[in-house]
């Protein structure tokens, strides 16, 4: 991984100077800074549509960048990451709407860009689709499915209703990286090595930047070790490109930890 | 004005090249422009600037180029280009790129439009009428986003930039027919 010159170290591991943002806005790093936002109370229900904003800006941004520097990219891609920068566009434009619908506004929680700081300090194009469409946002396929159920099950429906449409633009963006990944690896089998790169450079981020013992959130809530259940959404994930072989991998995977939780 | 096929190819390449570039313009502003009304806008206008790129990409297949081949402009459209793309103010970024570029070409592809016979390039003639209506509907959302924000537009600056623009006649460098052929098997 070679270093960008616009990057800084945290806890031992190099990342990605920040994206711009407005002085409205609490830039965060680690868990520590943020809320935890884990009842349905008015406030937490802010606080978790002005964090998916943030996400949908960072996607969008995380998008544009790799547009930018990785121009001898096939045209076809260079499309889907054009495209994926307007559907991100679009999805953080629903989320301030409604938050605004709600009482938020712009800049009233601390936001988290670990997201761009990690993935941005990627240097393969296989590395950011990897980690950034297969990892990251195959992730969000499955808490956007947990949060549409969350959302109606307080009886907000029209936040439920948006973020059905959101997910559906996601499944194509997870879609075309699994593509890509694979014709891209086809076409030269040493970009496996990038992957791994980029695979182990997510593992000592996370090793570094997980919470520690002790660390709370802003409101004083215990983060460490904090386990949110999950469960895969297999039906988006097979929609977007997973072969069957990893779908059940994440399977075993999800049923380990029950295992382990029990 | 008689244009040939390969005016034609010529002309479109290097709207092709252009386009590109302009995308490229976008892209690296989204993450280094503060105001998030205008991230979202460039997000936004990153995609019309990619479907106008592949659109004229296809055309100059049809027109006997490469599939997606480009051809860069002349030297002093390529430097209104690297001053767009240098400006690092949110108010010069806009300005620059939505009271000067996008106008600018609205009005070159007007013109290309009254030059070209409608039947014969027909299938130019409508990507352009295409691109057109985009390119009033993003100075629309610009406009929505500029009166949102109240960013103040540098009028010096701006008025420099346009004179800099309107000054160049074509931005199109027409090849030798061997170094167009050349290029035309890369």
């Amino acid at each position: 991984m070679q270093p960008y010159e616009d990057s800084f170290v945290l806890r031992g591991v190099r990342l990605r100077n920040d994206p711009a943002r407005e002085s409205c806005f609490t830039v965060a790093h680690v868990h520590s800074e943020m809320f935890l936002s884990d009842d349905s109370s008015p406030e937490s229900q802010r606080d978790k549509l002005h964090r998916e904003y943030n996400q949908e800006v960072l996607s969008l941004e995380i998008a544009a960048q790799t547009l930018l520097e990785f121009p001898d990219a096939p045209w076809e891609l260079r499309l889907e990451l054009a495209r994926q920068c307007w559907d991100e566009g679009r999805h953080a434009a629903l989320r301030m709407q409604r938050l605004r619908e709600l009482g938020g506004h712009k800049g009233e929680f601390p936001i988290l860009v670990q997201e761009w700081n990690v993935v941005c300090m990627i240097d393969s194009l296989l590395g950011r689709l990897t980690i950034q469409n297969r990892v990251f946002e195959a992730g969000s396929l499955d808490a956007m499915r947990v949060a549409i159920d969350w959302w109606r099950s307080i009886g907000d429906e029209r936040t439920a209703a948006q973020m059905e449409v959101i997910l559906a633009d996601e499944v194509r963006h997870v879609a075309f990286a699994n593509d890509w990944v694979k014709r891209l690896v086809a076409l030269n089998p040493r970009g496996v090595m990038a992957i791994a790169a980029a695979m182990n450079h997510l593992a000592q981020v996370n090793s570094a930047l997980a919470p520690r013992p002790g660390e709370v959130s802003v409101e004083g809530e215990p983060i460490f070790d904090l386990k949110r259940n999950i469960p895969p959404n297999m039906e988006d994930r097979q929609h977007a490109g997973f072969t069957s072989a990893e779908v059940d991998a994440v399977l075993r995977q999800e049923t380990v930890e029950k295992g382990t939780k029990a | 004005m008689n244009m040939t096929v390969r005016d034609r190819a010529e002309t479109i390449a290097s709207l092709r090249h252009i386009h590109v570039r302009l995308m490229e313009t976008l892209a690296a502003w989204v993450p280094t422009t503060p105001e998030m009304e205008v991230k979202l806008l460039f997000g936004t206008h990153i995609w019309d600037m990619a479907q106008h790129a592949d659109a004229f990409g296809k055309r100059v297949y049809e027109l006997r180029m490469p599939l997606q081949y480009s051809q860069k402009p002349s030297e002093a459209y390529s430097e209104v280009l690297s001053e767009l793309a240098a400006a690092k103010e949110t108010s010069r970024r806009v300005a620059a790129f939505y009271e000067v570029v996008v106008p600018a070409l609205t009005a070159r592809f007007h013109r290309y439009i009254e030059q070209t016979d409608s039947l014969m390039d027909a299938p130019s003639v409508r990507i352009l009428d295409r691109a057109l209506a985009d390119h009033a509907r993003m100075l629309r959302e610009y406009q929505e986003v500029v009166q949102e924000l109240s960013i103040g537009a540098e009028h010096d600056w701006v008025k420099q930039m346009k004179a800099a623009e309107s000054a160049i006649e074509s931005f199109v460098v027409h090849q030798p027919s061997t170094a167009a052929a050349a290029a035309a098997q890369v």
